[in-house]
């Protein structure tokens, strides 16, 4: 197999082309979101192009430091997001979260580089996609968890407070509200497992079979991607909710919520 | 007559301050006042359900801030206003709460006991979903009685019943209570019943010390 076939720019343009399909369709089904469309089209364009250009530069330049760098940045970001969605919890709960996320998903990604992989931990090609995809998903699934687990919370003010009051003990029950969060946090990753290969193929297998390596290469790339993403969203949701859970009582067991 | 629970100097976020108060071991205590005298806060003080602004409450004359607080909550049950129910049947409902309080739970002979002192004609497999709220609060009274604690709190038991289940609520707990060496601490705005059933009366007047 060859290298993949380069794009010309010209060619390449034709692609923007398909955006005024989206916008005429939106505009004649009165759909009021073409600002929508447009600044993240930019953005997007603009966010690719700039990682592709540190990408290239960093790839053309390797050094230890610019991959810790990438990774910090990475690392941030997601903690950021996942708690930008999941306003209005307190400050403990938001550190639980940024320790579960950051640590979970740097576990995560030293195991699948040094021991599935078994190259050096500094070499940016790497490193730098893996980190990538096991960040997006844990943080995906954090996000996910956290929304699901606060609005229980709220939904359970009454019971909370019921059980409170004969005796039960906060931990004991938090459980059932941790576990179902977790639960929904888990759900679309083991779904799309299901479909994989048949319905889909995943984004990064296609990516290197474009780039011409071997199928059988490339599935063993996936399905070892796959299983990392799965057990960095179990593990990276799990300790943020039930070391979460436990930032919402004080030792006298009252709850602050 | 041994002093179950004492109160000296409590206040609750500079609004409540509450007269001294003492709670006395087999008596019969109502609670009454008006709407947001801290009737409800004044019951979850008992159990360090929340603490004290300022001053404290002892129970069996040691502070309740020295007590395990599960063990605390166990000993003075609260029956709180707001009842929750598991959406299952009145036994299903028994064997969640035994769960979380990690305890077996008792067998169904006895749970139709309870059943019955608090005047409910309903079979164990009858579901919650669809009974009263004063059917429901009187489900979860009989559930709260089944632990035995040393109190019982009972946070306006009465308020969704009409007069006469009302009168039957009140003398079967008290009557068991009676019999079973537990102390109702019982929050009730209907006089009548209150003087009917009351030991002691703790009359709380809003922000009045």
């Amino acid at each position: 197999m060859n290298g993949i076939h380069k794009l010309n720019l010209l060619q390449f343009g034709l692609i923007y082309l398909l955006l005024i399909v989206v916008l005429a369709i939106m505009k004649k089904r009165g759909i009021n979101q073409s600002k929508l469309l447009i600044v993240a089209s930019v953005r997007m364009t603009v966010q690719l192009v700039l990682a592709g250009l540190a990408l290239t530069y960093i790839f053309q330049n390797p050094h230890p430091a610019f991959t810790v760098m990438y990774l910090v940045l990475m690392t941030g970001f997601a903690i950021y997001t996942a708690l930008s969605r999941n306003r209005g919890i307190n400050r403990n709960f938001k550190i639980t979260v940024a320790v579960s996320l950051a640590a979970s998903g740097l576990a995560m990604v030293a195991f699948f580089i040094l021991a599935v992989v078994g190259v050096n931990f500094f070499n940016a090609q790497y490193t730098i996609p893996i980190s990538g995809m096991i960040m997006g998903n844990a943080m995906t699934g954090v996000s996910l968890g956290l929304k699901t687990f606060n609005q229980s919370i709220c939904e359970s003010r009454a019971k909370i407070e019921t059980l409170t009051g004969i005796g039960a003990k906060p931990k004991r029950i938090l459980s059932p509200i941790v576990n179902s969060a977790l639960e929904t946090a888990l759900l679309p990753t083991m779904n799309s497992m299901l479909g994989m290969g048949v319905i889909s193929l995943p984004g990064m297998m296609t990516g290197q079979i474009l780039s011409g390596t071997l199928p059988t290469t490339a599935i063993l790339y996936q399905i070892a991607i796959i299983i990392a993403i799965c057990a960095v969203t179990c593990l990276s949701v799990f300790c943020s909710l039930y070391f979460g859970a436990q930032t919402l009582y004080n030792k006298r067991g009252q709850f602050f919520i | 007559m041994d002093t179950l629970i004492k109160t000296r100097g409590l206040t609750f976020l500079d609004k409540i301050a509450y007269p001294d108060m003492e709670i006395i071991s087999g008596r019969a205590a109502f609670i009454c006042g008006e709407s947001g005298c801290g009737k409800s806060t004044l019951l979850k003080l008992f159990s360090g359900v929340i603490t004290p602004s300022g001053g404290t409450v002892e129970y069996l004359g040691k502070d309740t801030g020295k007590y395990d607080p599960i063990t605390l909550r166990k000993e003075i049950l609260l029956c709180s206003q707001s009842v929750f129910l598991f959406d299952d049947t009145v036994g299903g409902n028994f064997r969640q709460f035994y769960g979380y309080r990690e305890q077996k739970a008792p067998d169904t002979d006895r749970m139709r006991e309870f059943l019955a002192l608090c005047r409910l004609e309903f079979g164990l497999d009858a579901p919650c979903v669809t009974m009263s709220g004063g059917e429901r609060h009187r489900v979860f009274i009989a559930i709260c009685l089944s632990f035995l604690p040393k109190v019982i709190m009972l946070d306006e038991p009465t308020a969704a019943l009409d007069g006469q289940t009302a009168d039957g609520l009140l003398s079967g707990v008290i009557g068991f209570c009676a019999g079973n060496g537990i102390t109702p601490v019982i929050v009730c705005h209907d006089r009548a019943l209150s003087e009917k059933y009351a030991d002691d009366m703790i009359v709380l007047e809003r922000g009045a010390r």
